[in-house]
Parts: structure tokens; C-alpha cells; sequence
């Protein structure tokens, strides 16, 4: 197991806690945010570990969409 | 509108510069934020020893400080016990700001280690300094004395 | 820094003139008017003067900020750099974002980095001379969520945090108003002004290194035209509030906050104001 930097464990966290997210929502749309959410990860999979500013630009944004999305009144996602 | 246009050029030129510094000293880290948006942020405990009481002893001895200075070289006589409040008062003051630099510059959130560190050095200098100017003024000249001694030297 | 203030003293100084003479200066406010009025456009000589603003784009986190370039006639462009902001917006570069609400120093939207000094740009002449290159930068210390634009989540949820509005013990009597003498009503000048556009905030260096704790010239003077006021009947637990190592006394009257405050008011006698009244009661 590689000892994760204190950066990598926020990112980490962030990713469970948005899979945590997921569970409150309606069963039928649940797939929809997971596949929104794994996107949204991948999408910056080619960051460098070592670009602290982006990856914290990338965690505070994805704090602020986090926040936004478990709203109970956000039953569903779609693109 | 393409008279106005003649007064408009884009240069495509842009310097490149970086925010992020190769070697940053002490970085900002990420943006806290405790709660959500629309939370309001948290109101610490109510503490006027660390706060206006604090703020009163500082400025309390930043002023009791002019007259003591003045004092020994103004009356002229040596009075061991003004040489020692003069020391002690001194003391007293530069403990207190180095103290404000260190809460300033040592941020709790992020080093609290440090910062607990660095206020107990603080304390410990302070002691060995207040050990040294009793030695001073006990065995040695004291002070007033020796600022006069290094005057006319 | 000291250039600069004089620099924008002068500013206001010809800014009071220009009311003085409105009709002269009027027809160079807007682009617009500058299109249909046949008077002056033909017969000038372009003014081409170079701005750099600060750009970076948060859908490609990682390339780096840099300054871009732009060139404006300064002949058609209105007086302040909110003027230009607007127009390289318009006709040079659609994607240049920044705050801009009411043009006119009321809103405190357009609260930027200009020429080194945190000020709106409504309110900020643009130099003429063409000489120098005009900087412009989002507020200082800030984290940025695109160009010119400055998140200001931590500033505001510290302004909540004060609780903004009057607080009354006794119940409110039905279909009357809370009195205030015309005394009472003159401590709040001076701060009832304030506009919370965070210039003096983001320019004072103890926020800079304490913002998570330390509530920041702006805010302070907002909690003190609380405690001020004399139909607030919670200014002892107000004053509690700040009554801790951080939230006030990290005020080290650097005073910045009273040089760069695009309205001219002076936070830093409202924090001292506060000072004062923690160590002696209330005066």
C-alpha cells in the first residue's frame, strides 16, 4: 500500500463523500450521479500530484458542486 | 462601427508568469471553509485575557516605558529598584510583541504544533532573559549605568 | 503606494470639477455616445495606451495565469477603467471575465487590483499617459475564481457572522418606528457608507495571513456601526464577540484600509473606536 499525501487523502475523502451523496438520492437517478461524478474525477486524472494550486482549485470547486448537488431538492442529473 | 474598431487591437503577446513558486517558503494552502456557504463563520469564545484586557497591559506598559527611560538619566540618581522595573517592564514588552509576531505570522489551523513550539521558546527566552538582567543588576552595574558607560565610552 | 494616493487624491479633486462642468467631459461617458456625437471623434488623434490584465481560466486548471495585452484608444473610451474593462469585453475578447454592476461606485462589484492599489474601477481614472502600461489584477490574497474575479465566500460568511441587522430585547411596539436622535444618527456616519466591495479587507496584511480567524477592516467597521447604534440593544454581546486574541486584535493599525477605501472612509478609527470601547466601556 503507497502512503498517500495529505492531498491525495482530501481527494480521496472528497470522492467518498460524494459517493455518500449519492445514497440520499432517489434510487432511479442514483446511476446518473455516480456516472456524472466518475467523470468529473476522470476528467482530471492527467493532473501532476506534485501541482498543489490545481489540485486545490479542483478540490474547492468540487466542494462547491458537492455542497450544491446533495440539496434534497436535486432528485435527478442528466447531460 | 469599424471606426471604432481602428482604435482596438488585441496584442497577442502575453507574458507567462507563476503563481506558484518553485520553492514557495510558506505556501497558502488550500481554502478553508468551515460549513456550508451560506453558514456564518464561527464566533470564537469570549476571552479578554487574550483579548481587551491583553490589549490594555500592552499598551499600559508601552506607556509606563517613556517615563521610566527618562526617569533615571532625568533625576540622575541610581535607584536599584527603578533600574529593575525599567529591566522587567522592558522585558515585559518585547515578550508581548514577539508574542503578536508570532500569532501573526505561526497560523493556528495550519501548524499548531509550531505555533505551541514557538510560544513556549518564547516563554523560555524570556525566563533565561529576566534570569540575566537579575544577575545584571545584582552583581554587575545595572542598566542605567552601563547605558551611560557605553555613552561616554 | 504613496505616488498612487496622490495620484488618486487628484483624481478626485478633477472628478469634483468635472461636476462643476458636466456638460464639457459628459459626451466622452460611454462608448455609445461617443458613436452618435459628431462633435470631436474625427479630429482627434488616436490616444493608444496598453493594459495588462491578469488572466486565468479555471476550465483549464492547469496553465498558469498570465497577463494579456490589450491596446485601447483612449479617444473612445470612456474616462475610468471600468470604461475599458467594458469595451475590451465587448469588441476585443468576449471571454475577459470580471463583476461589473452599476458603473458608479454604489454596488462595489468591480472591486480589482489597478495600477497596485485595490480600488473599483468604476471610480479609477484611466491615466493618459500612454507611456506606461496600465496593470490591472484581481483583489490581492483572494482566491480567484476566474480573471478578475475574487471568491469572497470567506468575507461574507465573516459578515454574517456579525449579525448585520438591529437586535432588539423588547418586543417592537405595533405601528411605530425605533427613534434615534439626530446625534445618534451622526455616529453612524461614516460607516453606513460602506459598501462591502472588501478593497480595505484584501489590502490589509494582517487578512492576508489571518483571514480564517481575523475579521478584516471591513467587517470590523460593520460590527462597530452595530455597537454604535443606539437603537441596538445587544452591543455588550457584541462586544463579547470580539472579545478573543483574533477577531479584532490582529488590527495592528497598519492602516491601509483608510488609504485604499474607494468611498474615503476610515475603518481604522472604527476598529480603534472599538479598541477603546473594550477598555474603557462604552463612552
Amino acid at each position: 500500500m503507497v502512503r498517500l499525501s495529505g492531498i491525495q487523502r482530501d481527494v480521496l475523502s472528497l470522492y467518498r463523500s460524494c459517493l455518500r451523496m449519492v445514497r440520499q438520492k432517489p434510487v432511479e437517478s442514483q446511476n446518473n450521479f455516480k456516472s456524472y461524478i466518475r467523470e468529473q474525477f476522470r476528467a482530471h486524472l492527467g493532473v501532476n500530484k506534485k501541482d498543489f494550486a490545481t489540485v486545490e482549485h479542483l478540490l474547492r470547486t468540487g466542494q462547491r458542486k458537492l455542497e450544491m448537488y446533495s440539496q434534497p431538492g436535486i432528485k435527478n442529473i442528466s447531460r | 462601427m469599424s471606426m471604432l474598431r481602428t482604435g482596438l487591437r488585441a496584442a497577442p503577446k502575453a507574458r507567462v508568469f507563476s503563481t506558484t513558486a518553485t520553492r514557495a517558503i510558506l505556501p497558502a494552502g488550500p481554502q478553508v471553509i468551515d460549513g456550508t456557504v451560506n453558514d456564518a463563520a464561527k464566533i470564537p469564545e469570549t476571552n479578554p485575557t487574550h483579548g481587551s484586557y491583553h490589549w490594555s497591559f500592552e499598551r499600559l506598559i508601552s506607556v509606563a516605558l517613556v517615563p521610566l527611560t527618562v526617569a533615571p538619566f532625568a533625576a540622575g540618581s541610581l535607584h536599584p529598584i527603578t533600574d529593575a522595573v525599567l529591566g522587567a517592564t522592558l522585558v515585559m514588552h518585547s515578550h508581548i510583541g514577539f508574542q503578536n509576531c508570532i500569532v501573526d505570522y505561526i497560523p493556528h489551523r495550519k501548524y499548531p504544533k509550531s505555533l505551541k513550539a514557538a510560544k513556549w521558546a518564547l516563554n523560555g527566552a524570556t525566563a533565561v532573559v529576566l534570569y540575566g538582567l537579575y544577575e545584571f543588576e545584582t552583581n554587575d552595574v545595572g542598566i542605567t549605568e552601563a547605558c551611560k558607560r557605553i555613552w561616554k565610552a | 503606494m504613496n505616488a498612487s494616493v496622490f495620484a488618486r487624491s487628484a483624481l478626485r479633486a478633477a472628478a469634483t470639477s468635472r461636476t462643476a462642468v458636466p456638460v464639457s467631459v459628459r459626451g466622452l461617458a460611454s462608448v455609445a455616445t461617443s458613436q452618435t456625437a459628431p462633435a470631436t471623434p474625427e479630429t482627434k488623434k488616436p490616444l493608444m495606451k496598453k493594459f495588462q490584465v491578469y488572466r486565468w481560466n479555471p476550465d483549464e486548471p492547469e496553465k498558469k495565469p498570465y497577463m494579456q495585452e490589450y491596446e485601447l484608444d483612449l479617444n473612445q473610451t470612456g474616462p475610468m477603467f471600468l470604461d475599458a474593462l467594458i469595451r475590451m469585453k465587448n469588441e476585443v475578447d468576449p471571454t475577459l471575465t470580471f463583476r461589473r454592476s452599476c458603473r458608479e461606485g454604489i454596488c462595489g462589484s468591480c472591486a480589482m487590483n489597478i495600477e497596485g492599489t485595490n480600488t473599483l474601477a468604476c471610480l479609477c481614472r484611466i491615466d493618459r499617459d500612454t507611456s506606461k502600461v496600465a496593470k490591472i489584477y484581481p483583489l490581492p490574497h483572494t482566491y480567484v475564481v476566474k480573471d478578475l474575479v475574487p471568491d469572497l465566500t470567506q468575507f461574507y460568511k465573516q459578515y454574517k457572522s456579525i449579525k448585520p441587522y438591529l437586535q432588539r430585547k423588547d418586543a417592537p411596539t405595533p405601528m411605530k418606528e425605533n427613534l434615534q436622535s439626530i446625534a445618534d444618527r451622526k455616529k453612524l456616519d461614516g460607516m453606513y457608507e460602506c459598501i462591502l466591495c472588501a478593497c480595505c479587507s484584501t489590502s490589509c496584511p494582517s487578512y492576508w495571513w489571518n483571514s480564517s480567524e481575523y475579521l478584516g477592516p471591513a467587517v470590523l467597521m460593520q460590527s462597530y456601526r452595530w455597537i454604535a447604534d443606539s437603537r441596538d440593544q445587544f452591543t455588550e454581546e457584541r462586544k463579547a464577540a470580539l472579545d478573543n486574541e483574533m477577531s479584532l486584535y490582529r488590527c495592528h493599525t497598519i492602516m491601509n484600509c483608510a488609504r485604499t477605501c474607494p468611498k474615503g472612509l476610515n475603518p481604522g478609527l472604527a476598529i480603534a473606536k472599538i479598541k477603546k470601547e473594550l477598555a474603557f466601556g462604552s463612552s
